[in-house]
C-alpha cells in the first residue's frame, strides 16, 4: 500500500470559546491506495473530499487516527516527502505563477530539492503534449487545458510515487476534460504512480479510478471496484448520485 | 503592453519637471538659496523671477531646494515604509494566527492617531528636524500600506500555485519571496505612490508648525510657513511653493491611479 488512512478524524474549530463550533470534517476515515492503482473520491460539496486530500499530502493533521505512506508512519516534517509526492489542484487559473515562466513552474519540485533541472522539463512538456517552446512563456498565454498539462508535467517531473488530482479537470470544458483524462491515464501506465482522484464529476470518475469511494459528510459510506460500483451500488447514497447522473 | 493613459502621462511629466527642479538646485542652477540677492519683499521680475523673501534672498532657488528636500525625505520614507509593511504584511497574510492578530493590532492602533497628531507626538519624542518628519512619513504610512499587503497576501496564499509549492516542498523563505512577493508588488507599487503623497503632505504640514525641517534649510513647508508672515504684502512668497505642493501631491496620485489601473486587476483575465 502507498497510502493509508486509518481511522482518521479530523476537526475544525470555531468561534469564542464558550460558544465554539466543532466540525468533524472527517470522520473515522479509513482508506487506502495501492502501487500503480487509482482510487477514485466522489462525493457532494463539503462532504470532505478535500480536507481527504490534504491530510493524504500532508498539509493537514489529523486530530485523531494514522496515516502511513509507504508503510511508514508520516514524518513529523513533511519536506521529507517532497518529490515522493505531488498534487494537480482544481484551478486552472491559479495552478501556475503567473510571475513565472512555463519552465520554472515545471522544473520547481526539481529546484526546492536541490537538483539540476537538465532536459527534464522540455522532456516533461512534450510528454504532456507541449511544445518544448511553451518553457519560456508565461501562463496568461496558455489556455485552461495547457496549463492544467503544465500542472500534470511539474506534477511528474520527480518521478513521484502517488498524486492527488484535487478536482483537476472539473474547471475545464468537456472536450478538454476527455483529453486531459486521457492523458492521465497514458502517463499513469507509462510511470506507474498512484493516484488519489477527487472529483464530483462520476462521469470522470469511471474514466480513469480502479476503485471508488463514496464520502458523505464527512464519512466514507462506500468503497468498491469502479465495475462494481457502477452496475450495483451498494449503498443507498450511491444509488441516489447515480441516479443524478 | 498597454499604452498609458494621457492623464498618468501628464502626471509623469509634472513629477519629472519636478525632479528636474529639484536636481537643478543641486548644481546651482537658479542661483544661491541663501544668497541676499537684492531688496527685501520684491514682487517677481527679472534678477527674482519668483520675488524676493523677508531677508531679500530670491525665491526660486530656495523652491527648488525645498522641492529637493520634501521629495527626498517623503521618497527614503516611502521606501522604509514599503520594506517594513511588505515583511510584516506578507508574514502576517501568509501565516495568519497569532502573529496575524498581533500585527493587525498594532497596526490599528497606529491607524487610529490622526496624522498630524502622530506626527507632532514623534516630534516631540525625537525632537524637531529631518529625522521627526523622517519617522513620522513612516509611521502614518504604514499602517494602509500593511493592511492593504496583507489583503492581497492573504489572497495569494490561497492560491494552488502557493499549495503546489508547498507541497513541492518549497521552504518559507522561497514561498514569500518567489511566490507571495511578486504577487503582491503591485499593491506595494501603487500604495507606495500614494504613500508618497501622503508623506509630503505630512512633511509640509509638520515643517509648517516648525516640527519638521528647519530654517535656514528650505523645503516645502518651511517655505509656506515663512511665507504666511508676508501673505498680504507678499503673497508670491506663498504661491510658489504652494503651488509646487499641490502639483506634487496631485501628480503623484495620478501617477498612482494610471498604475493601479495598469497593475492590479490584470492578473484576472476575464473567463476562463
Amino acid at each position: 500500500m502507498i497510502l493509508e488512512l486509518d481511522g482518521v478524524t479530523v476537526t475544525f474549530t470555531a468561534g469564542p470559546p464558550l460558544r465554539r463550533i466543532h466540525l468533524n470534517a472527517m470522520k473515522h476515515v479509513s482508506l487506502a491506495v495501492a502501487e500503480g492503482e487509482t482510487l477514485g473520491l466522489v462525493g457532494e460539496s463539503g462532504s470532505g473530499k478535500t480536507t481527504t486530500s490534504r491530510v493524504a499530502l500532508g498539509l493537514q493533521r489529523p486530530t485523531s487516527g494514522t496515516v502511513r505512506f509507504d508503510g511508514r508512519p508520516f514524518p513529523k516534517r513533511r519536506r521529507e516527502l517532497a518529490g515522493r509526492m505531488q498534487a494537480v489542484l482544481q484551478h486552472p487559473h491559479w495552478s501556475l505563477n503567473p510571475r513565472m515562466r512555463v519552465g520554472q513552474s515545471v522544473a520547481e519540485p526539481l529546484t526546492v530539492l536541490g537538483r539540476p533541472a537538465g532536459d527534464a522539463v522540455t522532456e516533461m512538456l512534450e510528454h504532456v503534449g507541449l511544445e518544448a517552446s511553451f518553457a519560456g512563456r508565461y501562463p496568461h498565454e496558455l489556455s485552461g487545458g495547457q496549463r492544467q498539462r503544465v500542472s500534470i508535467a511539474r506534477a511528474l517531473v520527480t518521478r513521484p510515487a502517488f498524486i492527488v488530482f484535487d478536482e483537476a479537470v472539473s474547471a475545464l470544458d468537456v472536450s478538454v476534460q476527455v483529453q486531459i483524462l486521457n492523458l492521465i491515464k497514458d502517463l499513469q501506465a507509462e510511470y506507474g504512480f498512484s493516484a488519489l482522484f477527487i472529483s464530483h464529476d462520476l462521469g470522470a470518475v469511471r474514466y480513469v479510478a480502479d476503485r471508488i469511494a463514496v464520502m458523505r459528510s464527512g464519512e466514507v459510506v462506500e468503497t468498491a471496484d469502479t465495475e462494481t460500483f457502477y452496475t450495483a451500488p451498494a449503498h443507498e447514497y450511491s444509488k441516489q448520485l447515480l441516479e443524478a447522473l | 503592453m498597454k499604452k498609458l493613459d494621457r492623464l498618468t502621462v501628464g502626471g509623469l511629466a509634472c513629477l519629472a519637471v519636478l525632479v528636474v527642479f529639484a536636481l537643478g538646485s543641486l548644481v546651482g542652477a537658479g542661483g544661491d538659496p541663501d544668497a541676499i540677492v537684492g531688496p527685501r519683499l520684491q514682487p517677481p521680475g527679472p534678477g527674482w523671477w519668483l520675488g524676493t523673501d523677508n531677508l531679500g534672498r530670491s525665491v526660486l532657488p530656495r523652491v527648488m531646494e525645498g522641492v529637493g528636500t520634501t521629495l527626498l525625505l517623503s521618497s527614503v520614507a516611502v521606501l522604509v515604509t514599503a520594506a517594513v509593511s511588505a515583511t510584516f504584511g506578507i508574514v502576517a497574510g501568509y501565516r495568519g494566527g497569532y502573529l496575524n492578530e498581533l500585527v493587525m493590532r498594532l497596526v490599528e492602533v497606529l491607524y487610529s492617531f490622526p496624522a498630524i497628531v502622530l506626527a507632532i507626538l514623534v516630534a516631540a519624542v525625537l525632537g524637531p528636524g529631518q529625522t521627526a518628519a523622517l519617522a513620522s512619513i513612516v509611521l502614518v504610512t504604514i499602517p494602509l500600506m500593511t493592511r492593504l499587503v496583507r489583503a492581497a497576501a492573504v489572497a495569494v496564499s490561497q492560491r494552488d500555485y502557493v499549495t503546489s509549492a508547498v507541497i513541492s516542498g518549497a521552504r518559507l523563505p522561497r514561498v514569500l519571496g518567489r511566490h507571495v512577493l511578486p504577487n503582491v508588488a503591485g499593491t506595494i507599487a501603487v500604495q507606495g505612490t500614494y504613500a508618497l503623497s501622503v508623506g509630503i503632505a505630512v512633511e509640509g504640514g509638520l515643517s509648517f508648525l516648525g516640527f519638521g525641517v528647519q530654517p535656514p534649510q528650505a523645503s516645502l513647508g518651511v517655505l509656506i510657513q515663512q511665507g504666511g508672515t508676508y501673505m498680504i504684502a507678499a503673497p508670491w512668497l506663498i504661491l510658489g511653493p504652494g503651488v509646487v505642493l499641490v502639483a506634487a501631491i496631485l501628480a503623484i496620485n495620478v501617477v498612482g491611479d494610471g498604475l493601479r489601473d495598469r497593475l492590479e486587476p490584470r492578473e484576472t483575465r476575464s473567463l476562463t
